[in-house]
């Protein structure tokens, strides 16, 4: 499979980069991994005149750990993310997200920011992103920005990224003390996997009555974008942290806080199913990681 | 327009102009005449043309050969030395781990990098270490068996 | 004294180091000079008439050297079996599916020659297509092929016994219908090829195959050249799985560019092209009765298949006869009818694929022994004993076990997966399931009506002594065939294996069917066999001259001459042979004459040394239409165990372990039969559980990649326990027998019976998604009352 004729271009700065995307507008592509654009491109589904690379950019694939936070720079590997401490230690349901993108070959080119500009509502490491509250880092040659990464969703592959910016990277607070996260995905086989409902959790908790004082679901998979279940979320406030719990959870984000469709990978009426079982099962180990 | 890239393979330089649209794998396969790399797919789901960039495995389907300049490229030509086939090609072949032969390079060259890593995989690590990398023949049991066998 | 020096044993493979370093050659690691490069138009709808083809514009594209369509290719039709002709290599007045070849071009790059596609324009009437075999069946549905109404594209009935008389002395009935849906052989290399004429006008296609030898007959008349001079070589091929054993289009095209351009032209799919060619494993639509006694007799079964054939022929005229003929087998049954039916509809056209038709027949009946097993409560895996055939025993359609090592897998099994401690106690959830199954070694009749040699084999001695060259036009496409022949090569000759130099794969060879029905190491190893005695009869008469011993008083073992008593003075030959070696360090020095002396000294008396060797089974099968098919000298069977663990709230089924036996009457290279047996695992489970072809209702393939097409990966596969049983096959050379498509067959119903015992549901649709499994779960519980 060919790929199209383009200039290739490699910027040495976020700035170049920018210039560059403004000179050259619709008719450019950004390039991080290449796991997604390149197969799009030799699939013929998009074409395009102009590739610009972002690789060259060093602060662009950096993770830092502050006390309260970490920052991951968009062109961060799915690989460099797993294998950071920090992020094992710390945002755990994050690295089960990236360590399910693909195969092993894929997540030592495919990058964070590749994935979530991708906007597929199915994506690994979205509904991590989404529990842990991340903030997505924007910046054109005005300026920067920060927008909370639910509302960055806008549809399949639409993100609000404006023309003129580049995602430069991400900043997730570290999660507070008595609390917890998991990530579960559901697909046909375990590798290589395009997921056919996808489900993470997070618990906030009192240590003493175990007052659930903080719960954030994401589902994948289920929506025109991945989204909060807020309704769920609801629910679980001021509960115990118990199976109960958990499983009323689940039945409220089946039956209320998802729209999935029918399509070749699986049924509405599986999808939604599976919304209750997954919910239950992460809000589940989330609680006992958190015991840890 | 061709770019001029810099490229080591298997520690030989070279210096080749390129188109930008050129995969890596194209590159080694029909310019360099390194035909060892396999494609199977071409868009990065089978793994035959694994090859390790930068000390990782990477599909070379999916990466620019532009992409890969001033990158260190080590294919499965590169594995044998004066002194013979090296010890993972020599344990594929002894645990009878191919068959068609055509994931083989692939399948070799993610043990490789593997082991690089991780001298002492254990089942679960050997299976992650090749889930990128298809067969079709083998079933791979004997794989698991090769690898196995290389632990130190 | 071990019975055998070379075979039985677990040699290195002779092709395995060069693949391992990247040496070994494939189709597209060949350049040659001046090599153009070739592309496909394929119809983007299902079913339209093509009203007209316009390759101006392409052909006036620099770089472009050639643009054929049925102007230059010709009507003759081609297929698989003559009797169903009904391919043209380019559409002629209409497209009937998705992907059906309408032209190609040449071009100076791939670049080029994929522009000059795009510039070809074609008007087309778009006509109704019909998807499924309901639709192609309706009235008023269009017709696909002339002569075949409501789109038949064939008919079987078939009835050994009597049926109705066998149900009606049953005691327990079972009606259970099994769906499965299309497959991919996913093989990792896609097919290609190079064509290229010489300045004699001779052509050598060098492509991706199975079959050289029916490549080479169908490239021959469909170009009208005489089959003397068309040559086609394998080189080492990423697999077929039945997939690559018919000519394809491509090749057609490409030979006929090559024709016009007189150059080498080389071509590949890529991989959602191998998806629009299909020739994969049908869908089959089952309906089984079977009728058995209270104590678990079998007395009759009646079967009806319906087959989604697709557009054309291809294999699907054998397969809706293996279908049928392979229930025959393995237990004793005096009654068995068969009806089956193949559709055309306008999706791409199915062929045959490991197992051929009998894969999910055999998962619909094994998975209804299970059923009367329990019914009657008697242990499915002794159900399978009671009625089990024995060697020497002919099915009611004809087929003869000559070998039979079934009980001994079944007992392999049984204590390998620790059946009898595990069997009805299993912990919620996990369940344990067999199934037996067998398969053809060899289809017994050629694919075209021939009296031809199913295979040929030259044995040649290098003149200068001490290596043998073998040459067999077999394919080689990773089941091991080359080593198994040059392991059978060198212990009939008597020779060490690293003496032995094989070559194969090359029409120029001799004939050989090449690698499907599981054939080649039983016909082509005969042959094989044949071909080395022979050889080492002329070398040891030649002996008996020199040395005044009878021809029967010597042997070679090893690489050495073994006398009967005691040796003879052979100083003589020894001196003759040195003497023409002066210079040489290391001539022969053993107390024993060697092979290479005796073989110089054979050269030196008669010239060339040359065995030929060359086989065809005896006239196999009853007289009834479509007998020829089922038919084979020998048959491979097998047992599988699965254990299971079945997701009761998310449907996911994880298969732990399987055990596997299987009887290959006798191992040539263990190693390569245990490959064999793992291989056909992975395929199986992968037919069980994920794999599927998905089509859109325009008729186009939705999932044409290997990330939405789900093979089996190093994540899913379970642990494999490969038994070998060996029962001596008198009709394989040295016992051997098969083991490629065989071993296939009891895992999709080992699977289905395990998930039955884990979770209490029978599924009769494949593959088991955990959607499937989850809804059958969903159906059980709200059947009986359960939360």
């Amino acid at each position: 499979m060919l790929l199209p004729k383009f200039e290739f271009h490699e910027p040495g700065s976020i700035k170049e980069a920018l210039e560059l995307k403004k000179k050259l507008g619709s008719t450019a592509r950004l390039l991080a991994g290449g796991t997604d654009l390149l197969v799009h491109l030799k699939k013929k589904i998009i074409t395009t005149d102009h590739i610009i690379s972002l690789q060259r950019i060093e602060s662009l694939a950096r993770i830092t750990a502050q006390p309260d936070f970490v920052e991951i720079g968009a062109c961060a590997t799915m690989a460099a993310i797993s294998g950071t401490p920090v992020i094992k230690e710390k945002f755990s349901a994050l690295k089960s997200g990236v360590d399910n993108i693909g195969t092993h070959l894929i997540r030592n080119r495919a990058t964070l920011g590749g994935n979530v500009c991708n906007a597929s509502p199915a994506g690994d490491s979205l509904p991590a992103l989404l529990i842990y509250k991340a903030l997505v880092l924007l910046e054109s040659l005005d300026g920067k920005r920060e927008m909370p990464i639910e509302e960055f969703f806008k549809g399949p592959g639409k993100t609000d990224m404006k023309a003129d910016e580049i995602l430069t990277g991400f900043r997730l607070p570290t999660p507070p003390a008595h609390s917890g996260a998991h990530y579960i995905q559901l697909g046909k086989r375990k590798s290589s996997e395009i997921n056919v409902v996808n489900v993470a959790s997070f618990l906030e908790f009192d240590p003493k009555t175990k007052i659930i004082l903080n719960a954030r679901i994401a589902l994948g998979s289920v929506a025109a974008t991945p989204i909060r279940s807020l309704k769920a979320e609801a629910l679980l406030k001021g509960k115990i942290a118990e199976e109960t719990s958990f499983y009323e959870a689940g039945e409220k984000a089946r039956f209320e806080d998802c729209k999935p469709i029918d399509d070749f990978r699986g049924s509405a009426a599986y999808r939604r199913a599976m919304v209750g079982v997954l919910t239950k099962r992460t809000l589940t180990t989330a609680f006992e990681l958190a015991g840890r | 327009m061709k770019k001029i890239i810099h490229l080591t393979i298997n520690e030989l330089d070279h210096e080749i102009a390129v188109e930008p649209n050129k995969t890596l794998a194209d590159l080694l396969r029909y310019d360099l005449k390194l035909t060892g790399t396999k494609k199977g797919c071409d868009t990065g789901d089978c793994g035959a043309c694994t090859v390790i960039m930068n000390g990782d495995p990477v599909n070379s389907c999916l990466v620019l050969a532009v992409q890969a300049n001033g990158s260190r490229i080590e294919t499965v030509e590169g594995l044998s030395t004066d002194e013979g086939i090296h010890p993972i090609q020599k344990a594929f072949v002894e645990k009878g781990a191919i068959q068609c032969g055509y994931c083989t390079p692939g399948m070799i060259m993610s043990t490789k990098s593997l082991l690089d890593k991780n001298p002492n995989p254990n089942e679960q690590e050997i299976r992650e270490g090749i889930s990128g990398n298809l067969c079709r023949c083998t079933g791979y049991t004997k794989i698991f068996e090769a690898i196995e066998s290389l632990r130190s | 004294m071990k019975e055998f020096d070379i075979i039985s044993t677990r040699a290195n493979r002779i092709d395995t180091p060069d693949k391992a370093t990247g040496r070994a050659v494939f189709v597209d690691d060949i350049s040659r000079p001046g090599m153009l490069y070739g592309a496909l138009l394929q119809s983007p709808h299902a079913h339209a008439k093509i009203l007209s083809i316009d390759t101006s514009k392409a052909e006036k594209l620099k770089g472009v050297k050639a643009v054929i369509t049925s102007k230059d290719a010709g009507s003759i039709k081609y297929g698989v079996s003559p009797a169903r002709y009904d391919e043209t290599v380019f559409a002629i007045d209409r497209v009937r599916y998705v992907g059906d070849e309408i032209a190609a071009v040449a071009a100076d790059s791939l670049d080029i020659a994929l522009a000059a596609v795009d510039l070809i324009k074609v008007e087309y009437e778009i006509l109704p297509a019909v998807l499924t075999i309901e639709e192609a069946m309706k009235d008023g549905a269009p017709l696909l092929h002339e002569g075949s109404p409501k789109n038949l594209c064939a008919e079987v009935h078939q009835e050994f016994g009597n049926v109705e008389e066998g149900l009606k002395n049953s005691d327990i009935i079972i009606t259970t219908k099994m769906k499965n849906k299309r497959q991919d052989g996913a093989f990792i290399e896609m097919q290609g090829c190079i064509a290229e004429f010489d300045n004699l006008g001779v052509l050598t296609l060098t492509s991706s195959t199975q079959v050289p030898h029916y490549v080479q007959r169908t490239v021959a008349m469909v170009l009208g050249m005489d089959v003397g001079k068309v040559r086609v070589i394998k080189p080492y091929v990423g697999a077929g799985f039945g997939i690559k054993a018919a000519a394809n289009p491509m090749e057609l095209a490409c030979c006929i560019l090559a024709r016009k351009t007189k150059k080498p032209v080389k071509m590949n799919y890529t991989r959602d092209q191998v998806f629009m060619l299909a020739r994969a494993r049908h869908q089959f639509s089952h309906t089984i009765t079977t009728g058995a006694k209270k104590d678990g007799t079998l007395m009759a079964i009646k079967h009806e298949c319906w087959l989604d054939g697709g557009a054309y022929t291809s294999f699907g005229i054998a397969t809706v006869y293996y279908t049928g003929s392979l229930l025959g087998g393995p237990y004793k049954l005096d009654n068995m009818s068969y009806d089956g039916y193949r559709v055309y509809n306008n999706k791409p056209a199915c062929g045959a694929q490991r197992g051929h038709g009998a894969v999910i027949a055999r998962a619909a009946f094994e998975q209804q022994l299970d059923m009367i097993a329990e019914k009657i409560g008697m242990d499915p895996l002794e159900l399978r004993i009671k009625n089990m055939m024995e060697t020497g025993d002919t099915t009611c359609n004809d087929l003869n076990m000559s070998s039979f090592g079934m009980s001994e897998c079944i007992e392999a099994v049984r204590k390998g997966s620790g059946w009898d401690h595990k069997k009805g106690k299993m912990p919620k959830g996990k369940g344990i399931g067999m199934a037996c199954g067998f398969f053809v070694s060899g289809a017994g009749y050629p694919i075209y009506r021939s009296d031809t040699w199913h295979g040929t084999v030259i044995v040649k001695l290098t003149e200068d002594g001490g290596t043998a060259l073998v040459y067999t036009a077999s394919a080689e496409i990773g089941q091991g065939s080359d080593t198994a022949f040059a392991m059978i090569a060198a212990e009939t000759l008597g020779i060490p294996l690293e003496n032995v130099r094989l070559a194969s794969g090359d029409t120029d060879m001799g004939v050989d069917l090449g690698a499907y029905s599981s054939r080649q190491t039983l016909m082509t190893g005969h042959a094989t066999k044949d071909a080395a005695e022979h050889a080492k009869r002329q070398v040891l008469e030649v002996l008996a001259e020199q040395l005044k011993v009878p021809v029967e008083n010597m042997d070679i073992r090893n690489g050495f001459i073994e006398f009967k008593g005691a040796a003879p003075d052979f100083s003589g030959l020894r001196t003759r042979y040195i003497k023409e070696h002066r210079g040489w360090i290391d001539n022969p020095a053993s107390e024993k004459l060697t092979f290479k002396e005796a073989s110089r000294i054979a050269f030196l008396e008669r010239g060339s040394i040359v065995g030929t060797g060359k086989y065809k089974p005896h006239d196999l099968g009853g007289k009834f239409k479509g007998a020829a098919v089922g038919t084979s000298p020998a048959y491979g069977c097998s047992a599988q165990v699965a254990e299971v663990t079945v997701d009761m709230e998310t449907g996911q089924v994880t298969i732990d372990k399987i055990t596997d036996a299987h009887d290959c009457g006798k191992a040539i290279n263990l190693t390569s039969v245990e490959g064999q047996m793992q291989g056909s695992v992975s395929m199986g489970i992968g037919e069980a559980m994920h794999e599927e072809v998905i089509f859109d209702k325009q008729g186009r393939v939705l999932n044409h990649d290997l990330a939405e097409y789900k093979i089996v990966t190093s994540m899913d596969m379970p642990h494999v326990e490969a038994i070998v049983v060996e029962s001596d096959e008198p009709n394989g050379p040295y016992g051997a027998k098969e083991v490629g498509e065989g071993a296939i067959m009891p895992t999709i119903p080992a699977i289905l019976n395990a998930v039955y015992d884990a979770a209490g549901v029978r599924l009769n649709e494949l593959p088991l998604t955990p959607e499937r499994v989850y809804n059958a779960i969903q159906e059980y519980k709200e059947k009986n009352k359960i939360k």
